[in-house]
Order: structure tokens, then C-alpha cells, then sequence
């Protein structure tokens, strides 16, 4: 397995790529990597697990406007509210970060196994792990805020 | 002839942004059809004139992989094309779609250009 640095580092490339090819947005690193993230307020998190050689998930943190730019620019049309676009937008990007992720861990992709994407959102939430993970977390700045790209690994 | 198109994704925002690079590449193409998994495009292509499918492998219901070997085992429909359009692009899998008749494959991200380049012979 590679070390946390040359993750964070290929998920950095990851992450630029999907916006600026996919979601036609430019962002940008906003700061040094994170080991927690406070309770989400007026947010929206995809996620997708991994299993197999490697256990854990990918999450993808939005704060609500941001959430809402991001699936305007991906779908090129205005959306002004939480809904079935934002929610699929956004697992699709966790998704497509979750499928960077196990070619990042493990040669091409090979031996790890990518859950569907899913999503949650609310006023106010935290997002924890039970088991004991190596984590990290990658916060973005795009033009109306930041998002916080995380990752979980079973020790 | 501008081929009749068919989009299989479990994500409705992934099969809007493949229909859209589609255009973008512009590319000459007939009808876009969609579905949401393997069973939905199985029906379709049962009941609709596609020329060629683009699919996703991680689905729910009937995943990319299923939906290769089941049409494989209907005799009017095997012979329509399939292009893996995915975020799995592992030498496994794809060996595996190949396997089942599984023409080519393009990795999710991508770009209007990549579109152009791998999807633009087969149009």
C-alpha cells in the first residue's frame, strides 16, 4: 500500500481532475490535510465503502450552497434546493472518487470491491468511524465555499 | 445513418453528462434511450432499435457485468455493441466485460475530447 502522503497527493490530482473535466468548476487545495472535520451543519456527504485488501470508505462533505453549485455546473441547469439531481450528484462523484481511490490502493483496482454511493444530509450531523481507521481528510475551496474530501482506512 | 444510442447508468446525473458529451463532442447520433440497470436495458433493447450501448458496470439489480451474459443468451439482441463507460477499469473486470463481448472502455472521469476519441469511430 502506498502511505497516507502519496494518497492525499494522487487524491488531490483526483479530485481537481473530476471538477475541472466533469463538474466544470475550478477548485483548488484550501490548506493542509485534516484529521477530523466538526459537525456538518446544512450539509450533504456522499459516500462509497471499499472492501476486500482494503477496508474503509471514501466520503465526500459538501456545505449546502456549495453542494447546490457543484450540481448546477455538473447538470448545467439551476438548482435551488436539496433534491433527487443533488443527492444523485453527488454519490456520483463519490463514486468516481471511490473508483480513483481503488486504483490508487491497489494495482489497478484489483482485489478491492466499491459499495454503491450513497447519501446523507441534514441541519446537523457528524460523521465517525466505530472501528479504528487511518484518516485523513482533504479540504477544497471552491467558489462558494469549502468541501472536505475524507478517507477511512482499517488499520 | 446516425446510430440509435442507449445509456445504461444507475446514476440519472451520469447518464445527463454522457448525453451531453455526447453533443459536446459532437458527435452524429440518432436517438439517445436511457436506462437505469441491466434489466431496464435488456427491455429496452428487446423493444426499441439501439444501435450500440453504453454502459456502466456498478449498478444495483442487474450490474454491467449480468447484463453482458444475459443478452449474450438472447439470440435478437447479442449482437448489438456494448462500450463500458465506468469507474472500475481494473484489467479484471474489464477482461471480463471483454470476455462477454464487451467491445471497449472508457474510465469515469472524462472529458467532451475523450468522448470524441474513443466513442467518435464507433458512431
Amino acid at each position: 500500500m502506498n502511505s497516507f502522503a502519496e494518497i492525499n497527493d494522487k487524491l488531490i490530482e483526483s479530485t481537481i481532475e473530476i471538477f475541472t473535466g466533469m463538474v466544470m468548476m475550478e477548485i483548488s487545495v484550501a490548506g493542509e490535510p485534516l484529521v477530523t472535520v466538526g459537525p456538518l451543519k446544512q450539509s450533504i456527504t456522499g459516500m462509497v465503502g471499499l472492501a476486500g485488501t482494503h477496508k474503509g470508505l471514501l466520503a465526500v462533505h459538501f456545505p449546502k450552497q456549495v453542494a447546490l453549485d457543484v450540481t448546477s455546473s455538473f447538470l448545467g441547469m439551476e438548482v435551488d434546493q436539496i433534491n433527487d439531481d443533488v443527492q444523485d450528484a453527488i454519490g456520483e462523484i463519490a463514486n468516481m472518487l471511490g473508483g480513483n481511490l481503488k486504483t490508487i490502493l491497489s494495482d489497478r483496482g484489483k482485489d478491492i470491491n466499491l459499495s454503491l454511493p450513497s447519501t446523507i444530509y441534514g441541519d446537523e450531523y457528524a460523521f465517525s468511524s466505530q472501528a479504528e481507521v487511518d484518516q485523513v481528510i482533504l479540504p477544497f475551496q471552491a467558489p462558494s465555499g469549502v468541501f472536505y474530501v475524507e478517507v477511512e482506512l482499517e488499520h | 445513418m446516425a446510430k440509435n444510442v442507449l445509456l445504461v447508468d444507475d446514476s440519472s446525473t451520469m447518464r445527463k453528462i454522457i448525453s451531453r458529451s455526447l453533443r459536446q463532442a459532437g458527435l452524429d447520433f440518432g436517438e439517445i434511450y436511457e436506462a437505469g440497470d441491466g434489466q431496464e436495458a435488456l427491455a429496452m433493447l428487446e423493444k426499441e432499435s439501439i444501435d450500440i450501448v453504453l454502459s456502466d458496470i456498478n449498478m444495483p439489480n442487474m450490474n454491467g457485468i449480468e447484463f453482458l451474459r444475459e443478452k449474450a443468451n438472447r439470440p435478437g439482441i447479442k449482437d448489438i455493441p456494448v462500450f463500458m463507460i465506468s469507474t472500475e477499469t481494473g484489467d479484471d473486470i474489464i477482461g471480463e466485460a471483454k470476455s462477454l463481448g464487451a467491445i471497449g472502455a472508457l474510465k469515469k472521469p472524462f472529458t467532451p475530447d475523450k468522448v470524441n476519441e474513443v466513442l467518435g469511430p464507433l458512431m
